[in-house]
């Protein structure tokens, strides 16, 4: 196998205790031995509750935390420490998707200048002249499925799934090796959440991109990931392919999350009121 | 006598632009005992659907151009402010999406909950176990216990203790409980539940389904539960209306509609669900192409019914 992309060893995160207005808080173990490895072009799904500890090991990966104990690793090198030239390099080879559209886009830029930002910070890493910024934030548009009249909208002007076609698209600007999705369909409607889910099957096709993709949905993980990590209470319970921990799950954990999917066989339903 | 019957409900809104249609003649009715899911998407109108059986809409910018709402027998369109106020949290319950906003973050749980309770005992006082005579600190009191008795039921341990503490102590669900029992302690016999999972995690919706489900057992209250996915709708409901752009396009009971959907927009939404037995690109959203075929078939019944 060559070389993962994403290693994660022995991950723990705890969070100190603080002295604050009211009090101090104790301190908080979020997360404890985390190991995962993401090879090149996979897409590989983290699945769990609120308050399991997916937006702590998001962070980690980012580098926007310090890890208590263990690293992670892209590409063989560890995510913090790198000053301000290797943290802007990093950050080029790795972006993320946030789950609310609408929180994540400035409402007084334009999406031009939303998305073109992102290559005034990076254009020299990616040999974009000033020149070309309009005309790659077309191609980025049109890859995401948006077009030349959506160029100087604002936000405010477009649907939740545009928005997040916009984030996917101001992501992908800088032409990053993973992308971290971090529940980048859960507010949003289940016909247009479908529409994402194969934009970003399709663009991993076409850009050889590899995804990060967290969820607490099962069903989505399913739908888009080759490989799936089980996380409760800070801890991975299930690590494996996606087609064998739905089959086969070892776990009550994974077996619950399973069962909570709402499936549209009425005929499925523990609860289904005879009409 | 139906619990509720709405009979072609038309609503138009005004703006600046002038008045837009909303709701294109709503026909819908519920019985005790049953729990319509009412599906669509963003912007389809089943909102405002639910905020109308309560009055909820500003009366300076929504316009009802026709029809009739009737709760009970009586014309909630044509009701007076008094009316619809003791209607509202006394016999028609409501929960909405967001269980964070709903709660006031200054005040603690239990005096919000005893709030409810009072507002609704002032038409029925029988529902804290009152005459209506008692003194304002003893209606106090049955309020409180009759809160604390609802939230333990509804699987809140320590109630009394939790009664005490402010929103942002709760997680979404134990808050959703929250609001959930502030809509049941007037006992109400319309459950109106608009989104109330969709900003949960699955595991916790399930839960609040259950929740719902025994609630319709125990009280044979009826339900309205929107939402926008029939997911969800297979797994609590025992009817189902399907909305697009303000009108009804397909319903009946789950069992007929979910197993075998009439209406190409029915099938488009069930295509779109992401179950756990999904395949890799089996999944399908609703693009321009499937729009512009739902508008033709939708076009196409109209002309047959006018004709």
């Amino acid at each position: 196998m060559s070389k993962p992309l994403l290693k994660i060893e022995g991950l723990g995160h705890v969070y100190g205790a603080r002295r604050g207005l009211f009090g101090t808080s104790p301190a908080f173990r979020a997360l404890t031995g985390i190991d995962i490895s993401v090879a090149r072009g996979e897409s590989f799904g983290l699945v769990g509750e609120s308050g399991s500890g997916k937006t702590t090991l998001t962070r980690n990966i980012l580098g926007l935390e310090r890890p208590s104990e263990g690293h992670v690793l892209f590409d063989g090198h560890p995510v913090i420490d790198l000053g301000r030239g290797g943290e802007r390099r990093l950050r080029r080879r790795m972006q993320i998707v946030f789950q609310d559209p609408q929180a994540s886009l400035d409402p007084r830029m334009t999406i031009h200048d939303t998305i073109a930002e992102a290559l005034v910070i990076h254009g020299p890493d990616l040999g974009i002249a000033r020149s070309g910024y309009t005309r790659r934030v077309l191609d980025l548009l049109e890859a995401v499925g948006l077009g030349r009249e959506h160029l100087y909208r604002h936000p405010h002007e477009f649907s939740g799934g545009q928005r997040q076609r916009i984030n996917i698209a101001r992501a992908l600007a800088v032409e990053p090796e993973l992308l971290i999705l971090d529940e980048p369909t859960s507010a949003l409607d289940v016909s247009v959440q479908a529409d994402i889910l194969n934009l970003l099957q399709r663009l991993q096709k076409e850009l050889g991109l590899t995804y990060f993709f967290i969820s607490h949905d099962l069903g989505v993980i399913r739908y888009t990931c080759d490989r799936v990590a089980v996380i409760e209470r800070g801890r991975i319970v299930e690590q494996g392919p996606v087609a064998k921990i739905f089959d086969t799950p070892s776990q009550d954990y994974t077996r619950k999350l399973m069962d909570a999917i709402p499936d549209p066989d009425p005929d499925l339903s523990p609860l289904r009121r005879l009409a | 006598m139906a619990l509720l019957d709405i009979s072609d409900l038309h609503l138009s809104m005004r703006s600046f632009e002038g008045e837009t249609p909303i709701l294109k003649g709503i026909d819908l009715t519920v019985e005790r005992g049953q729990i319509w899911g009412v599906v669509g998407e963003t912007g389809s109108g089943k909102s405002l659907t639910g905020l109308t059986i309560s009055r909820l809409l500003p009366n300076t910018t929504a316009r009802y151009t026709g029809g009739q709402v009737l709760f009970d027998g009586k014309d909630v369109l044509r009701a007076g402010e008094r009316d619809m106020r003791a209607l509202r949290g006394g016999r028609i319950g409501m929960i909405f999406q967001d269980p964070t906003t709903n709660l006031n973050p200054s005040f603690r749980i239990g005096t919000q909950m005893v709030d409810a309770a009072l507002h609704a005992a002032r038409d029925k006082p029988a529902i804290l176990g009152l005459t209506g005579r008692e003194s304002r600190r003893a209606r106090r009191r049955a309020a409180w216990q009759a809160s604390v008795a609802l939230l333990e039921s509804f699987g809140l341990h320590d109630a009394e203790d939790r009664m005490a503490r402010f929103p942002h102590e709760f997680s979404g669900g134990m808050r959703q409980r929250v609001l959930i029992a502030m809509a049941m302690i007037g006992q109400p016999d319309l459950l109106i539940a608009d989104e109330p999972t969709t900003a949960l995690d699955v595991s916790v919706q399930s839960q609040i389904l259950r929740l719902i489900h025994r609630l319709v057992e125990e009280r044979n209250i009826g339900v309205m539960f929107i939402t926008h996915n029939l997911g969800v709708v297979a797994q609590l409901c025992s009817h189902v209306a399907v909305m697009y752009r303000g009108r009804i396009v397909e319903r009946g009971p789950v069992s007929k509609v979910l197993k075998a959907p009439e209406h190409i927009y029915t099938r488009a939404l069930m295509d779109a669900i992401p179950t756990a037995r999904a395949q890799m690109d089996t999944l399908r959203g609703i693009d321009w192409p499937l729009r512009d075929r739902i508008e033709a078939e939708i076009a196409a019944t109209a002309k047959e019914v006018t004709a």
